[in-house]
């Protein structure tokens, strides 16, 4: 390769040579690694949430049977859980998106809230044909979640608010404000005739404005799922291999040369911000219009904890499209199957324990490869100076 | 104030407070610090001039024990001591005031003071004594002030107060005058003269000014390459033969290079009548601090000529090169490419008029680690490698494929990400896909800073290549030796300004070195 035959030349091939086939061996060795990691941790957190249900009188047994029957085994559970699942996915799309940008979203909860408010809103005043008021709403869904995340974006750049403050305390904004939209006619309340008793909730959605549902094996669930799945599909694309996608990762990775590249940081980021809120505010109109979360309608404690569940889903998926596709699903089954522990007996506050010990082994595995990449990144970057 | 000469407390006879004998310090193959001797006089200013490298800092921080030295002693009073860390030299009676303040900003200045005490604080025993020594010495502080809302003269005067509190015999400055203004370099300059004359302290001064070294010492050493060239009484100096002495090297060496080594490959042509490929007038711009980076600096750059931007380090080089990044905007002033003005501060201007730049710090504008090394080739034109919108990753490493033999740069393939590489590779790698702009002109800002000597070659190669392609080449660097090996023409930057010019032809490198450090308007050479 080189005929100067120089010292630092022969180091060089040298080097090159040995980090060729360290990456050799690595892309064997990851998957296995990777594969082990999981195992190990799962089995932890599975030994000792049986120990838990054991101790205080549970039957673990049970509790293990409940968790896959009413996530996956029992007829059309499936379904269900893939409906849950639906608005997770969207919400870790979005998180994928302003983390590829360097950004850190953590009030994806309120994202998603503004969006199903704003989406209740429009669907509730909006006059025409079922179909295209849904698409509208749904739309006007994604602004809502958009802006509440671009007033982050804006502060970051504006005034240097750190947007992982920002967007967690918008979060409890967002909630109030729904609270506060909730006790007023004219913005989400519904009308007093339409409503059974004096709960705040919204007008449900009339028939035609909601997602339509389809049934395949057995399994019911909406539309939605589908949208979503190529949505996601359609950001993998742009994010791998498009310029846009090459230009928010180099954002994300080193600023100073982005800038001199010409990725402007305001746009590009404020950009990233507000298409990772608009997935979230897409996340709570599906939820609304979708049936899996409640009666088609607007109440109090809306979020149910989804955008943190989608914020999770993308960490374990380590930020990968493709991938965030299939954990979204398991989160989704978490939650489905949660629902079953209940009947066997063991406590609710047990039962929420024993969900927490799993995302953590979930999560575990991501956090430890993480942590490794980046000390061989360092050393590896010292041992040349 | 020239001459302290009759000043009580201390003259050039009197036995030292603190002695540095046969100090040597390797670093590798580098050595840094050559069987240095060094004696600091109680009563005394003792300035140790020298150009960035000679080994001024080394030396310092064997006094205050951050380097232990390979070989050689300290004696105080004539008595040999160990200083293994920070605090073995306290005890020794030896503080030091860096030249990086280490200050809590959201604390006021008397809780900065006592940081680090032992025991039970008691403020108003520590603010009454900031207050004694501020009065004392004329430091004017209120110890109430919250560091943040203080400029970089009043901090320092708190690193003063941190240091003279522990009542040392020994003050050593590291370079305290590079971020102070006039004004407060002057007051810095008194203060001392009230701690050497009234308490007899022993004061030594790193600088790489000559001019303030003339005005404010008693005694001079000059370090080069790590030695002691020279070491006399501030009275007896001339600053043509400091700065000879700073900078010299073996001039006339030096000298013959020049008239038959590559420099004389490039017939100097008045080009005063072409219209420059880059041209930068009354460019000014201040930092965030506030603190002046550039001012009013004008230069022209024309096609096929390599300028030699000559300079210490930090009067302005770094912020003259984010702004040729686009990285900084300037406040005033205009930058001009072919004739067209390019806005300044606005992500990809200077890229897409142009203007290519092998960055001072690649990693932070250069290239990106965690990319490939393909993708790094394309980062500020992917376009070129893109069919609507969508990047061809096999056309893409196909043409990196070409660079990489083209440039001989040394990697697992377009796919080893960027930081498996060496610096001297990775330095390549900013250099082709620079290059392969074809830009109208480069800026090569530090090109061969830590790169061994086969990459300098190389690089430089690549740059005389380049100009004789017809770009036109802005060389900043803070090494002589490069920029005389290079340049056809040198400009010399100081403060931020370009304080005067030549042409490598006729270089005299005396007046250089004055204008570098500053000290040409003071001692009245033409310029």
């Amino acid at each position: 390769m080189s005929d100067l035959g120089t010292t630092s030349t022969t180091i060089d091939e040298e080097r090159a040579e040995v980090v060729a086939q360290a990456r050799e061996r690595s892309r064997r060795g990851v998957t296995v690694e990777v594969i082990g990691l999981y195992v190990i941790c799962i089995s932890i957190a599975l030994a000792l949430a049986a120990i838990l249900v054991a101790v205080t009188g549970g039957s673990w047994t049970a509790v293990y049977t409940a968790m896959l029957d009413g996530s996956i085994i029992n007829s059309g559970r499936i379904g269900l859980t893939i409906g849950v699942a639906t608005p997770i996915l969207l919400v870790s799309l979005g998180t994928i998106v302003n983390g590829r940008a360097g950004l850190v979203n953590i009030g994806q909860e309120g994202q998603l809230v503004m969006g199903a408010c704003f989406a209740a809103f429009a669907a509730a005043r909006l006059d025409g044909p079922g179909p295209f008021v849904l698409v509208v709403a749904m739309l006007i869904g994604v602004v809502g979640g958009a802006l509440w995340a671009g007033i982050a974006g804006v502060l970051r750049y504006w005034r240097n608010v750190p947007e992982v403050l920002s967007t967690l305390l918008l979060t409890t904004v967002a909630a109030n404000l729904m609270g506060w939209g909730l006790r007023k006619e004219w913005l989400l309340l519904a009308p007093a005739s339409g409503r059974a008793n004096r709960n705040q909730v919204s007008e449900p959605l009339p028939d035609d404005t909601r997602i339509p549902r389809v049934t395949w094996f057995g399994n019911e669930f909406p539309i939605s799922a589908i949208v979503a799945v190529l949505l996601a599909i359609v950001l993998a694309v742009v994010l791998g291999r498009s310029i846009i996608g090459f230009r928010l990762r180099m954002l994300g990775t080193n600023p100073g040369t982005a800038m001199r590249a010409g990725v402007a940081e305001r746009r590009y980021g404020v950009a990233a911000m507000l298409v990772s809120g608009g997935f979230a505010g897409l996340a709570g109109g599906f939820m609304l219009a979708g049936g899996d979360f409640g009666n088609y309608q607007l109440v109090a404690n809306f979020g149910a904890g989804i955008g943190f569940a989608g914020l999770l889903a993308a960490l374990v998926a380590r930020q990968r499209v493709l991938i965030v596709i299939f954990v979204a699903f398991v989160f989704g089954g978490l939650r489905t199957g949660s629902g079953f522990l209940r009947a066997t007996g063991v406590s609710g506050r047990i039962a929420d324990v024993v969900q927490g010990l799993l995302v953590l082994a979930l999560l575990l595995p991501p956090a430890i490869l993480y942590v490794r990449e980046r000390r061989r990144a360092l050393a590896a970057t010292s041992a040349r100076v | 104030m020239t001459q302290h000469d009759t000043i009580a407390g201390g003259d050039a006879t009197s036995p030292p407070a603190i002695e540095l004998i046969g100090i040597t310090k390797r670093y590798g193959a580098v050595v840094a610090c050559d069987d240095v001797h060094l004696a600091i006089r109680p009563g005394r200013i003792h300035g140790i001039l020298g150009e960035n490298g000679a080994g001024k800092s080394t030396l310092m921080k064997v006094l205050i024990g951050l380097v232990i030295p390979d070989a050689g002693e300290v004696r105080r009073h004539g008595t040999a001591i160990r200083i293994n860390d920070p605090v073995a030299a306290a005890e020794h009676g030896i503080g030091m005031v860096h030249q990086h303040f280490s200050l809590v900003e959201p604390l006021t200045v008397w809780e900065n003071v006592a940081l680090g005490d032992v025991g039970r604080l008691d403020p108003r025993r520590v603010r009454a004594r900031v207050g004694e020594i501020s009065e004392q010495y004329g430091l004017e502080i209120d110890p109430d002030d919250r560091i943040s809302d203080l400029p970089a003269g009043m901090r320092q005067r708190v690193e003063i107060i941190k240091c003279l509190r522990r009542d040392p015999e020994v003050l050593v400055f590291d370079e305290p005058t590079s971020v102070l203004s006039p004004a407060e370099s002057e007051f810095l300059f008194n203060a001392l003269r009230t701690v050497v004359e009234r308490d007899g302290k022993a004061v030594a001064l790193v600088s790489h000014r000559l001019g303030e070294v003339m005005a404010a010492t008693d005694e001079i050493t000059i370090m080069r390459d790590g030695r002691v060239v020279e070491s006399l009484s501030t009275a007896e100096a001339d600053a043509r033969s400091l700065a000879r002495a700073m900078v010299g090297r073996e001039v006339s060496l030096r000298g013959d290079v020049i008239q038959t080594g590559s420099a004389s490959d490039h017939v100097h042509r008045d080009r005063t009548a072409e219209v420059p490929v880059l041209r930068i007038t009354d460019a000014s711009a201040r930092g965030r601090d506030g603190r002046v980076l550039l001012d009013r600096l004008s230069v022209d750059v024309h096609a096929g000529e390599i300028v030699g931007l000559a300079g210490v380090e930090g009067n302005g080089q770094r912020a003259l090169g984010d702004v040729l990044s686009s990285l900084l905007a300037l406040d005033s002033g205009r930058v001009e490419v072919e004739s067209r003005e390019i806005p300044t501060g606005r992500a990809g201007a200077m890229a897409r008029a142009g203007v290519a730049i092998v960055p001072e710090d690649r990693h932070h504008s250069g290239c990106v680690l965690d990319f490939s090394v393909a993708e790094n080739m394309f980062i500020a034109d992917p376009e070129r490698v893109a069919r609507r919108g969508l990047m061809d990753r096999g056309e893409m490493a196909r043409r990196a494929e070409a660079l990489i033999d083209r440039f001989d740069i040394s990697c697992a393939g377009p796919d080893a990400p960027m930081w498996s590489l060496s610096g001297g590779n990775q330095q390549r790698v900013v250099m082709a896909r620079e290059l392969s702009h074809d830009p109208r002109v480069l800026v090569a800002a530090q090109p061969t800073r830590g790169l061994d000597v086969g990459a300098i070659e190389y690089l430089s190669e690549q740059l005389r290549a380049a100009a004789r392609g017809g770009v036109g080449i802005l060389l900043i660097s803070t090494e002589l030796e490069e920029i005389l090996d290079l340049s056809d023409r040198i400009v010399v930057i100081a403060n931020g300004h370009i304080v005067g010019e030549m042409i490598n032809a006729d270089v005299d490198l005396e007046r250089i070195g004055m204008l570098m450090t500053g000290a040409a308007a003071e001692s009245g050479v033409p310029s």
